[in-house]
């Protein structure tokens, strides 16, 4: 008797793991369909772009990512089309000048890939400070943001910055540039820390994603991490 | 007996495909890894679990798998996880310990040096590995004039003989010695070959086939299943330019206090990348596991580890070699000139005013971007040799260490006690006969070494030295060194585990002995005694013994200031967190280093 209630107790919590599992799976596909705000929807869209490579042809990626009725839905199928169409590899191969004119033209992969293959040009933060006062491409400047980032994580041996300090570049940084780097740097600091819960992170996205659109994007990244567990 | 004489071909098949059982159980001789053993460099790690599959990238196919006609480590990549020596190093210290010798014995007169065998150790195919397998190995194979092997330099005796290799009975070998010669320790540890496979191949052997023979043993062509290895792993596929994949040997001799047989891991899969970048985007998209990262990886990497499990070690390690300005104190002397700029460079109290004028911090800040330290010895410091380290008969302490404190004042000081003052108000300092001293520092077109270069000028200029940095082709630098026509130069030198591997460089009659080659004719007391280091640190197989000489020899080389040092970068490596022990990567040994040592110890957390 005493073994068939620990049976039926194992059974019961095996069943309330399998429930909530499928609970979490359910909420991050219901907040991608139905989120009106945008970091939010994209945070979970990023979480099921796995999801969304093993489950729709790469012709229903291409209407998905065009017209899908949110934000992370039609995030989700960009990034899974430039996985299964191996556009990351594609990119890496191109010169630097096709890359910059697909930058120019408003490809944030080329110009991600354009920084890449530049960074070691810009092995210091204040090289790559330098050169966002005077990019004049949006897609290159937070390319080039999302680097210096990089150098403002705690731990980077050169250009480490405190959380309160990337927390008012975000807000106030003279430049797009300079408000992403604090971006990358905080979600970077946040993931480590896990200062938040899922629900006060989207409470803290409805209070700036008007005012403050790269503090959002800084908790948008951390929000994805925390979708993920 | 049809089905029974298929059954024998199936099973002669499988042992012919290197998947043979192995052991029924742990050999009574087998390598036992300290994993997790307290008092031990092993002690932090832990103890794995067998299964899965390590992906690692590399750059360029292998060209065979002869590990002793290889020339270049993307062949050497493999063997060396196929093949095991007498001695190894040991996988995290870097010492020399013992491998397939389960031990070994020096006479008393240090030239006879007896090696055991581990005994009931089989190779990958199931025979047993003897004595004869070792001196095929080095009677036939690395001392053969007919082969093409670059391991028979390394057994080259300091009076030009090499060691005889003489069987005692299937599970002793002796080597013998005409001089006592302690490095040949190192070349001890080369990769060991199964004679039962491979004597066909070699002439001296079987005169049947031609000279050469073995040179062409091995190739890319030859069947995989015909490999056979005493080492954790044996390469099973080979994709060209796509992937190699190794499998575990199952006679591989290596355990962990458990009793669990090493590898942990059941395949290693090598991805064939064509460069580094596409290493790193492989590594960020969670294709391969491990990653040696380069400093400009490193804001790429860090912002994202965290998310992706990942581990950024931005360590404070030095990397092998050295770098440094030497003042050539023979400066004139081929041409009878510069008779007082020389006498002054010859001056240690001179050299010590430039030494006080190398401001190794901020080139570590602005040159090496903060990854990096200052080095005060010409030993490189992963060695266990390094007089900071603790492996053998260390460490010293800080006050052990010779150093120049950047400190500009005080380089004033010095060089106006030499008299080299400003004598004609022109605003550079002169040679104390009042002759103007100009100084030219020289370094080839690389951007480390120019950035080095600049920082030096600078503070050379500052302290009213007229110093003047030119960059020049490197064959003429070198040129320059060994003709002694240099003024200051900057240069580095590769460096390994073992102090005497640079007596070409700091013994007085070293080729290069560059800062002053005149003294092989005319050696001064420092010379003298660090000449009698070197020889006995190489003369004598007590390892503390051989520390404490190379201990004094680095503080005689820092005081003597020949080569100046500058700085080292340090070690950085990155890998996925159920990656188990991939955090004892060090410039020893990583998961996926050329010497394979690690990679036997880590293990998939995840399984």
């Amino acid at each position: 008797m005493k073994r068939n209630g620990l049976r039926a107790l194992g059974l019961m919590t095996c069943a309330v793991v399998f429930v909530s599992l499928i609970g979490l799976a359910v909420d991050v596909s219901s907040i991608v369909a139905n989120e009106l705000i945008e970091e939010i929807s994209k945070a979970a869209g990023l979480v099921l772009v796995n999801d969304y490579i093993a489950d729709y042809t790469a012709e229903e990626l291409e209407a998905l990512a065009a017209t899908g009725r949110t934000p992370g839905i039609r995030l989700a199928a960009d990034r899974a089309l430039f996985v299964i169409n191996g556009r990351e590899m594609e990119l890496f191969e191109m010169e630097d000048d096709a890359l910059l004119a697909l930058a120019e033209a408003g490809d944030q992969d080329a110009a991600n890939m354009w920084w890449f293959h530049n960074r070691a040009s810009y092995k210091r933060p204040e090289l790559v400070e330098e050169y966002l006062l005077t990019v004049e491409v949006e897609t290159l400047e937070i390319a080039a943001g999302k680097h210096l980032g990089g150098f403002y994580v705690p731990g980077s041996p050169l250009g480490a910055k405190t959380e309160a300090e990337l927390v008012e570049l975000a807000k106030n940084g003279e430049s797009l540039g300079l408000r992403v780097a604090a971006a990358t740097a905080l979600t970077a600091i946040w993931i480590g820390d896990q200062p938040l819960t899922i629900d006060q992170t989207r409470s803290e996205i409805l209070s700036v994603t008007l005012v403050y659109p790269e503090l959002a994007l800084a908790y948008q990244g951390y929000l994805t991490y925390l979708f993920s567990l | 007996m049809k089905k029974a004489l298929l059954l024998a071909g199936l099973l002669a098949v499988y042992a012919l495909a290197g998947l043979a059982q192995g052991y029924d159980a742990m050999p009574a001789d087998a390598l036992v890894f300290p994993i997790g053993v307290a008092g031990t460099v092993y002690e932090d790690m832990e103890l794995g679990v067998r299964g899965g599959t390590l992906n690692v990238a590399n750059i360029e196919d292998p060209r065979g798998w002869n590990n002793h006609t290889a020339h270049e480590t993307s062949t050497t990549w493999f063997t060396n996880r196929m093949h095991r020596g007498l001695l190894n190093l040991d996988h995290i210290s870097g010492a020399v310990v013992i491998d397939f010798a389960k031990a070994y014995e020096i006479s008393d007169d240090g030239l006879e040096i007896t090696f055991h065998l581990r005994e009931g150790i089989n190779w990958s195919d199931g025979m047993p590995i003897t004595a004869d397998d070792v001196l095929f190995t080095y009677n036939d194979i690395i001392m053969n004039e007919d082969v093409d092997c670059n391991a028979r330099d390394g057994l080259i005796l300091p009076d030009g003989t090499f060691p005889v290799f003489e069987k005692v009975d299937d599970y002793t070998v002796k080597v013998i010695m005409s001089t006592i010669y302690r490095p040949v320790l190192n070349s001890l540890s080369n990769n060991l070959m199964p004679k039962h496979v491979l004597a066909q191949y070699v002439h001296k052997l079987n005169p049947d086939v031609p000279v050469g023979t073995f040179n062409e043993t091995w190739t890319l062509d030859t069947p995989l299943t015909e490999l056979v290895g005493n080492g954790p792993y044996l390469v099973t596929d080979y994709q060209v330019n796509v992937s190699v994949t190794m499998e575990r040997n199952p006679y591989y001799y290596g355990y962990d206090p458990a009793g669990t047989q090493l590898p942990y891991y059941d395949k290693i899969v090598t991805t064939i990348v064509s460069n580094q970048d596409v290493s790193m985007l492989k590594f960020r998209n969670g294709e391969v596991d491990v990653y040696g990262i380069r400093p400009e990886d490193i804001p790429v990497l860090l912002p994202e580890a965290a998310g992706k499990n990942y581990s950024v070690m931005i360590t404070d390690l030095a990397v092998y070699g050295t770098t440094w300005i030497l003042v050539n104190q023979d400066i004139g002397l081929p041409d009878a000139t510069n008779d007082e700029k020389r006498e002054l460079y010859r001056n240690v109290e001179f050299r010590e005013a430039l030494a006080h004028l190398l401001d190794k911090d901020t080139m570590v800040q602005n040159v090496l971007n903060g990854l990096g330290g200052p080095q005060w010895t010409g030993v490189s410091l992963p060695s266990p040799f390094y007089a900071g380290r603790d492996v053998y008969g260390g460490p010293i302490t800080e006050n052990d260490a010779i150093t120049f404190e950047y400190d500009p004042a005080l380089a004033a000081s010095k060089l106006d006690a030499l008299g080299v003052v400003d004598a004609d108000g022109d605003g550079w300092r002169d040679l104390p006969s009042g002759d103007p001293l100009t100084i030219t520092i020289n370094a080839n077109d690389n951007t480390i070494r120019i950035a080095y270069c600049l920082i030096i000028q600078d503070d050379f200029r500052a302290a009213g030295l007229n110093a003047n940095f030119q960059v020049v082709d490197f064959n003429t630098l070198v040129g320059d060194l060994f003709a002694s026509t240099g003024d200051i130069i900057l240069l580095g030198l590769t460096g390994g585990d073992e102090p005497n591997s640079g007596k070409n460089v700091y013994t007085s009659c070293g080729s290069l002995h560059a800062y002053r080659y005149s003294a092989c004719d005319d050696p001064d007391e420092v010379d003298l005694r660090i000449d009698e280091l070197m020889n006995l640190g190489a003369n004598t197989f007590d390892l503390d013994d051989a520390f404490a000489y190379y201990k004094e020899y680095q503080q005689l080389l820092a005081h003597q200031l020949g080569y100046i040092y500058l700085c080292q970068p340090t070690f950085l490596y990155a890998h996925y967190d159920f990656v188990g022990n991939a955090f004892k990567a060090s410039p020893t040994s990583t998961p996926a280093g050329n010497n394979g040592l690690l990679t036997e110890l880590c293990f998939d957390k995840r399984l």
